[in-house]
């Protein structure tokens, strides 16, 4: 009997090792965005059923972020079978990147219809940035600014995968992660 | 006779050998004294017309030298600096310029993503996969490099 007990909680403990906890939950909140084309999004209840890998970028960052969205196109291509995940890149820069610049951003780096840009109004964005525990904050280069619409972003690295009931179930350093390791996630939250 | 030919060849042989050594060792510093900046695998992001491109490549300085990259330009864009994007506070990502960069004679200077990069900023046309850029590298030394790169997507 007592073998019997020691292995179900050994297979408890395993079975909770390879399932990863909720870190953020998703579920009481629903954000009013806009895709790349200017259709409405509601975010995250648009992704349920899904599962979702989500990024962060703004669209004049010319180093890290095509960094980061090359590391997403990677995991994507990686991937055998990718028609039950979502790919989302909601911008850190609300004010510059409106659904038309996204577009053209997703033209740019040849992101197909898997992938969504999101943008919404700023207070929305930096809500849901706040609800996910993303930093951006703007950084004058005094060299490059003649007006004050010239300026870059500190920010956040992350991928995070999101569940079919939209819960925020791992997250990564968006710029290095191997897309094995993202991938391996994948196949035990899909 | 064959006695007297083999015993100069002993004589002879080191001779020529250490000659041999010390006429190799001279031409490596000739070819370091007369060495260039080498530059090599270079490349360009793309860009929409109005926005940003980085351009990343090796630079190699074979001179007996130090040299330094002082300043960059390319009539892609506006305007071209060297930035650095490094992990700042809280692990979040940041950029800050670089106004000039010591490259000691024998070392490489690594441009690439995540790292150092030519930012090309408000480009003048938009930059697909295919075109090819100017960009101009000055060195306080050597003066003055032109280099046509691609524009290619990262993998």
């Amino acid at each position: 009997m007592l073998w019997i007990i020691a292995a179900l909680g050994i297979s408890l403990s395993l079975a909770a090792c390879n399932n990863p906890d909720t870190i953020i939950d998703l579920n009481d909140n629903s954000y009013e965005l806009l895709n790349e084309d200017s259709s409405a999004v509601r975010f995250p209840n648009d992704y349920s059923g899904k599962t979702t890998l989500i990024t962060f970028i703004y669209t004049h960052c010319p180093d890290v972020c095509p960094v980061i969205t090359a590391n997403m196109k990677n995991i994507q291509s990686e991937l055998a079978d990718t028609s039950d995940i979502r790919f989302v890149e909601i911008t850190f820069d609300p004010e510059r990147d409106t659904p038309s610049v996204l577009a053209e951003y997703k033209d740019v780096y040849s992101l197909n219809h898997q992938f969504s840009l999101l943008t919404g109004q700023p207070p929305e964005i930096d809500s849901l940035l706040s609800k996910l525990n993303i930093v951006a904050e703007k950084a004058r280069i005094d060299s490059l600014q003649q007006d004050s619409s010239d300026y870059f972003m500190r920010h956040s690295n992350t991928i995070y995968i999101m569940d079919k009931q939209g819960r925020i179930r791992t997250e990564y350093p968006a710029n290095v992660v191997p897309p094995e390791n993202v991938i391996e996630d994948l196949q035990k939250i899909r | 006779m064959s006695l007297y030919r083999y015993l100069l060849l002993i004589l002879v042989s080191p001779l020529l050998l250490l000659w041999g050594c010390g006429s190799s060792e001279s031409n490596e510093k000739e070819d370091i004294a007369a060495g260039t900046i080498e530059l090599a695998d270079g490349w360009a992001r793309p860009g929409a017309e109005g926005m940003m491109s980085a351009v990343y490549l090796t630079i190699r300085n074979k001179t007996a030298y130090p040299d330094t990259l002082a300043g960059v330009s390319s009539d892609a864009a506006r305007k071209a600096e060297v930035h650095e994007s490094y992990k700042g506070e809280n692990g979040m990502s940041a950029m800050r310029p670089v106004p000039s960069r010591v490259i000691e004679s024998g070392d490489n200077l690594y441009l690439q993503p995540g790292g150092l990069h030519i930012m090309l900023i408000k480009l003048k046309e938009g930059l697909a996969a295919g075109d090819s850029v100017n960009v101009l590298l000055e060195f306080r030394r050597t003066g003055t490099r032109n280099i046509r790169l691609p524009v290619q997507a990262q993998r």
